[in-house]
């Protein structure tokens, strides 16, 4: 009797779960699909500078993030190869991503969501840098030149997203396409290697169902269109940064 | 002060000996095997004279484009030098690495005294399970130093070592 009542608890829950699942398979790729058609991310001509006709960013769906986040994050890490650094402590090693779980303490509502560079309009990383390595790129990417990063970290303490970290240990055998040393702050780029030869970013290929990217200049690209429908909320809105990355459903 | 001049004059024979010592240490074209190099030189982005003397300029010219404006050309780009000139792994199967003799900078570093900060940073080898990662000539071509130098005088431990390390303190 008991047995038989699990049973068909379990049944239902899969069958729910089935369904969401079809439904979230389909209707998004079908957005994503239209947005590889208009050319979200068309190759740059390799010998052309960026411009800042386009500014890159993206929207992320909470909501349809069944992991939280983690499968983009490890994404990252494989991308990059961070996070191995095996002399670092815990508190030492390299986030370009992570997952935050955050908890409503009066409902105990709880929810996780994946947080790494925001990409700001006005980044706070780059007004302190001393040296002009925490740079904007013109299409709105912010990253490290670690060829003139002296290691200072000022950036670390001015970016209230705790996005960027300091390598601490010497490297070897780095990504060809993603160099990281020793003495040098790093952060999430957006992956503008794969988006200077016109490819998605590592992390939103990893979530393709809940990730919208695209060119937030252009108000018919599928992210501008996305967040005109369903919103797009920064996180610490008040410090009015206008970040690049948005997030639904926090 | 006939004694004094006659001691320096001493010194500077030592010193001129000395260095005439060092120079028949190093390798000389005969010692290497250099066909593969030399067709290898005649493909190169630029000429031979032009990369010996301005590989750096070229490098740092094509860093900042590449990082501030996101140029991506080929041309001077320091992954494809490592691409074209350097192997995945060591003759006998270990991975290269810039602190290894056989690595194709570090052999004329060494020799010429001057430290690589490239690698600190940057991958020194290729990655990829593609076998012709090569440029034209090919994988079964070889590499420079890595295949057919052996006669060589290969770098002592203590210039690889002076290559690959980061000084401490003031630059000299």
């Amino acid at each position: 009797m008991n047995q038989n009542r699990v049973d068909e608890y379990r049944r239902n829950f899969m069958t729910t779960l089935g369904g969401v699942a079809a439904v979230a398979a389909v209707v998004p790729s079908f957005v994503l699909q239209t947005a590889h058609a208009a050319g979200e991310v068309a190759a740059k001509p390799v010998d052309q500078a960026v411009t800042n006709a386009k500014r890159w960013g993206m929207l992320i769906d909470v909501t349809k993030l069944t992991d939280g986040g983690a499968g983009m994050v490890a994404a990252c890490k494989k991308e990059h190869g961070w996070g191995d650094e095996a002399h670092s402590a815990d508190t030492q090693k390299a986030h370009w991503a992570r997952v935050v779980k955050v908890t409503d303490k009066l409902t105990q509502n709880s929810f996780s969501l994946p947080v790494m560079c925001q990409h700001c309009e006005n980044p706070p990383c780059v007004d302190v840098c001393p040296t002009g390595a925490s740079m904007k790129r013109a299409d709105g990417i912010v990253q490290v030149n670690k060829h003139i990063c002296i290691g200072c970290r000022y950036c670390m303490m001015a970016c209230p997203y705790k996005a960027r970290s300091f390598v601490h240990e010497a490297l070897q055998d780095q990504k060809p396409h993603s160099p990281r040393g020793m003495g040098t702050v790093e952060s999430c780029n957006m992956c503008v290697h794969r988006i200077d030869a016109g490819k998605l970013p590592a992390c939103v290929e990893a979530a393709p169902d809940a990730v919208i990217f695209g060119d937030l200049n252009d108000p018919n690209s599928a992210v501008s269109q996305a967040m005109k429908t369903i919103g797009g909320k920064q996180i610490r809105a008040d410090l009015g940064l206008n970040t690049g990355v948005r997030y639904h459903g926090i | 002060m006939t004694s004094k001049f006659s001691s320096v004059f001493l010194a500077a024979t030592l010193a001129f000996a000395t260095l005439l010592a060092g120079c028949s240490k190093a390798p000389t074209e005969a010692d290497l095997n250099l066909a593969t190099a030399k067709a290898k030189a005649d493909q190169c982005v630029e000429p031979e004279s032009v990369i010996r003397t301005k590989h750096m300029d070229l490098l740092m010219h094509q860093r900042d484009a590449t990082m501030i404006e996101g140029i991506r050309t080929k041309q001077h780009s320091l992954k494809e030098c490592i691409n074209c000139h350097v192997s995945t792994t060591k003759q006998d199967g270990t991975p290269l690495h810039y602190g290894d003799k056989e690595h194709f900078c570090t052999t004329c570093h060494a020799a010429v005294g001057q430290k690589i900060d490239c690698f600190q940073c940057h991958a020194d080898r290729p990655q990829t399970d593609d076998p012709n990662y090569q440029h034209t000539v090919g994988s079964t071509a070889g590499h420079h130093f890595t295949q057919g130098v052996t006669a060589a005088a290969a770098p002592t431990a203590a210039e690889v070592q002076m290559v690959t390390q980061p000084q401490q303190g003031a630059a000299k």
